[in-house]
């Protein structure tokens, strides 16, 4: 009795202090720190979560996936290679400088600099040149048609050109951009504050400060939240749902990403190989239960999906994307006309850890197949090495499972990426994805690049997804669904793009 | 010199000194070497750092950025080269330079590992002590079952324990994080306690052990018997006679506890979200960020040898007997 005072006393004096902070401050906990603070110089998505907070974009992503005009307020294309935009007017960057179409014209300059590279600039490599018209209007001039250029606006942050250019390195210590919060203070490793910008040209926002914190074990990350300790917690695992659920402080909300998962099939080279046959790789696809996986193995977190596309997506097909029945007896009927009527032996190999229960979801797709004849051996590897072979297509095992987010919510991302087989005359190489050849596909993926006609690339990414739904070149599984655990007290709905926006946030 | 031992010749001592310096470099530049070859053996940091749809031209372009293009021999050379000059690279993630970033992390490692230690030589001379002094009783018995314990249990799982009750259940402790303690850049000292204790317990079982072994070899010793004789009180022969001469071979597995407290606490750092090089390590290896892995590997071979070379003259002090030659 006497300790469990002495205790309660002295967490009174170390954290009463904390407490009392915390009613105007949210605490947000991720899996890692924030790597750097330019943000068309990263690619990591728990680092632009933090910058996006500081730093806006010429078009936002909603929560629904389609793009809306923000820094910028219209774009519009006047030929297949000349897009040309308006700029809002008043807006101020934090540290008072103007947001201006010079100031926009001098960031592009500074992605598409081929002295310079950053990690953002092969997105731009389409991009000629920028001229300014007058001072709210800008001409972006592309060496060829760029119909994704108004989705990858929503991923191009502005930058203040004076700081920049005439601060030294200092940006990059303390960034300073047109968002709705703005900078404190950063401690690798321990936390990222922000204050609100009482100024922001889209309406102050609710909550005073953030603070964005890495927890990089799961079960820690449940422990802050449960006790109070942080608001709201990244990458919720399954398992530990039910001791969010159970602790009344905090519940758990999810939202269907823009990742699907599926088991690539590799047929390269292996003409003799049973999944050089269309009959057997659709038998594959009927005989894994995605429906059983996704309520067993990722706690219900999920959707069994057809193609490489979800809903999000621009050119995605309900009916092409269905997802493929669980139905073993014609898997094996498949099988027995493609001449496997006691099914064959193959390898699939999985990461461990990289997508949400990647490996047991690949157990369990190894036990379905034994159920129709086909003995898969599993070979769990090691990240690094597994991606790297899958790049360089040199694959040790006949199918590799592999996730795939879709962060431009348009299908040339996910259809010419993963399938373009290279077989157009003249056209660019085989992706390191694709293991189909097939001239349809490849003539509609590159023509969907080449036009800016949104009606017209809809119909060329469905005559893509017809074309593969014929092929069935993969296992289809399902779409992931993101899990967040949030305490009650924050209003607040997870987005598809995994961004966490704190403007978007309030507190009941 | 003459403070580590009456007995010592300063020139003898200084020769001495030297020669360890000399074979510090040495193993210093072996860990850098090996390093930095199975680094080059665990695959292509490109891959990871570009997102999966780069085209292989914009791969390549990155590569030659960052000089991968290059003969492993040559990046070799020009790594070494650097290297001498105090130039650890760039971490291909953070974009800063290696060193400084495994040099900003060192205070909260160190500051673990102290607290760690501490706890384990406190508690483990104080139960190894008790064990010795009351041999085959009861209490002997349950020090030594904790100290096996101690021994046995694997740090994530003590770790998670430890959140589990003194984070969640009784709310005494936070469950994460450095804290914000009353001098800049060290920790609040609640948030240090259940770190230092998960750290620091299978040196505190060893220490435990260690200690009651050596102090009943003492008890039963000539000059223990003499003492007695003498008629000093048993607080004096344990503490001045047994104690004393025990410590040779607690502090030399102190000095070893302290290397693997200071490296060995990456599983403990990234449970309690603590922001010292053990975590950063993990990161670094996982995303294949060879720079920064290379910088601690180096930064902890220095410490390393360092710490031996000062356990071996601290040998010195505790007995006159050892000479340096």
């Amino acid at each position: 009795m006497k300790r469990s005072w002495i205790g309660f006393l002295a967490s009174l004096a170390l954290f009463g202090v904390a407490w009392a902070q915390r009613s105007d401050t949210i605490v947000i906990a991720q899996g890692v720190d924030v790597t750097v603070l330019d943000p068309n110089n990263q690619l990591e998505t728990p680092t632009a979560n933090v910058l996006a907070n500081i730093f806006d974009t010429l078009y936002m992503r909603m929560p629904d996936g389609t793009a809306r005009p923000w820094l910028a307020t219209s774009v519009r294309a006047i030929n297949p290679t000349t897009w040309e935009m308006t700029i809002r007017q008043g807006v101020k960057f934090h540290n008072g400088e103007d947001l201006t179409a010079e100031t926009v014209k001098w960031n592009f300059d500074r992605v598409i600099d081929p002295q310079r590279p950053l990690r953002i600039s092969n997105s731009w490599a389409n991009l000629a040149s920028v001229q300014v018209v007058n001072p709210t209007t800008l001409r972006f001039i592309t060496k060829n048609p760029f119909p994704v250029f108004v989705t990858r606006l929503t991923g191009f942050y502005i930058l203040p050109q004076k700081y920049v250019t005439e601060g030294g390195n200092r940006y990059l210590q303390e960034p300073v951009g047109t968002g709705p919060y703005k900078f404190v203070r950063w401690v690798r490793d321990q936390q990222f504050e922000l204050e609100a910008n009482p100024n922001y040209w889209a309406g102050a926002p609710k909550i005073r400060r953030a603070i964005f914190r890495p927890i990089p074990e799961a079960s820690s990350r449940v422990a802050e939240l449960v006790s109070g300790g942080v608001d709201i917690i990244t990458n919720l695992v399954p398992e530990a749902v039910n001791a969010v659920r159970a602790s009344g402080a905090a519940e758990v909300r999810s939202v269907p990403s823009i990742r699907n998962i599926f088991i690539m099939l590799n047929t390269s080279g292996k003409a003799d190989s049973p999944l050089a046959n269309p009959k057997v790789r659709l038998a594959l696809n009927y005989a894994v239960d995605k429906r059983t996986i996704v309520k067993n193995v990722l706690g219900g977190f999920g959707q069994p999906i057809g193609c490489s596309l979800n809903s999000y997506i621009f050119g995605y097909d309900a009916r092409s994307c269905q997802p493929y029945e669980y139905n073993p007896a014609r898997a094996k009927q498949l099988l027995a006309e493609a001449g496997y009527p006691n099914g064959f032996t193959m390898t699939l190999g999985s990461p461990n850890g990289r997508y949400l229960n990647d490996r047991q979801v690949a157990e369990a797709v190894v036990g379905q197949l034994a159920q129709v004849g086909v003995r898969a051996e599993l070979r769990v590897q090691e990240w690094s090495t597994y991606v790297g072979q899958i790049l360089e297509r040199r694959i040790p095992t006949d199918a590799v499972l592999l996730g795939w987010g879709n962060n431009e919510f348009d299908a040339d991302n996910s259809l010419y990426s993963l399938f373009y087989g290279g077989t157009v005359r003249g056209g660019p190489r085989q992706v390191a994805f694709s293991y189909i050849r097939s001239v349809p596909l490849d003539n509609a993926l590159l023509q969907a690049q080449r036009t800016t006609d949104p009606e017209q690339r809809k119909k060329l990414y469905l005559d893509a997804l017809r074309v593969l739904r014929a092929e069935s070149p993969w296992i289809f599984l399902h779409q992931q669904e993101d899990i967040y655990g949030v305490a009650k007290r924050v209003d607040w709905k997870p987005r598809p793009d995994e961004r966490l926006f704190v403007a978007e946030m309030a507190f009941k | 010199m003459s403070l580590l031992s009456p007995h010592l010749p300063t020139l003898q001592m200084l020769t001495y000194l030297v020669r360890r310096l000399l074979l510090v470099l040495v193993v210093v530049w072996g860990t850098a070497t090996l390093a930095f070859f199975l680094l080059f053996l665990s695959g292509d940091p490109v891959n990871l750092l570009l997102p999966l749809d780069a085209t292989p031209e914009v791969r390549e372009q990155f590569r030659k950025a960052n000089g991968f293009d290059r003969p492993v021999w040559q990046q070799y050379l020009s790594y070494m080269g650097r290297a001498l000059q105090g130039d650890l690279g760039i971490s291909l993630r953070n974009q800063t330079p290696a060193l400084g970033l495994v040099l900003e992390r060192m205070p909260a490692s160190m500051v673990l590992a102290g607290a760690a230690l501490l706890f384990a030589v406190i508690f483990g001379v104080l139960a190894g002590v008790i064990a010795a002094v009351r041999k085959g009783t009861t209490l002997e018995f349950v020090v030594l079952f904790f100290a096996l314990l101690g021994q046995s249990l694997p740090v994530f799982w003590l770790a998670l324990m430890l959140i589990l009750v003194f984070g969640l259940e009784l709310r005494w402790l936070p469950i994460s994080g450095y804290g914000a303690g009353p001098i800049p850049g060290l920790p609040a000292l609640a948030n240090l306690v259940l770190p230092a204790i998960a750290v620091g317990t299978f040196s505190m079982a060893a220490i435990t052990r260690l200690t009651r072994g050596g102090v009943l070899r003492e008890l039963r010793s000539d000059h223990v018997r003499t003492a007695r004789a003498k008629g000093l009180s048993e607080r004096v022969i344990i503490y001045k006679h047994a104690l004393r001469n025990a410590a040779i071979p607690v502090v030399t597995v102190i000095g070893l506890q302290l290397g693997n407290l200071l490296s060995g606490a990456v599983i403990t750092e990234t449970i309690f979200a603590w922001p010292g090089v053990g975590r950063l390590v993990l990161t670094a290896v996982t995303q294949q960020d060879f720079p920064v892995v290379q910088a601690a590997v180096i930064v902890f071979a220095v410490l390393l040898a360092v710490i031996n070379l000062v356990v071996d003259l601290l040998y010195g002090v505790l007995d006159p007997r050892v000479r340096y030659a």
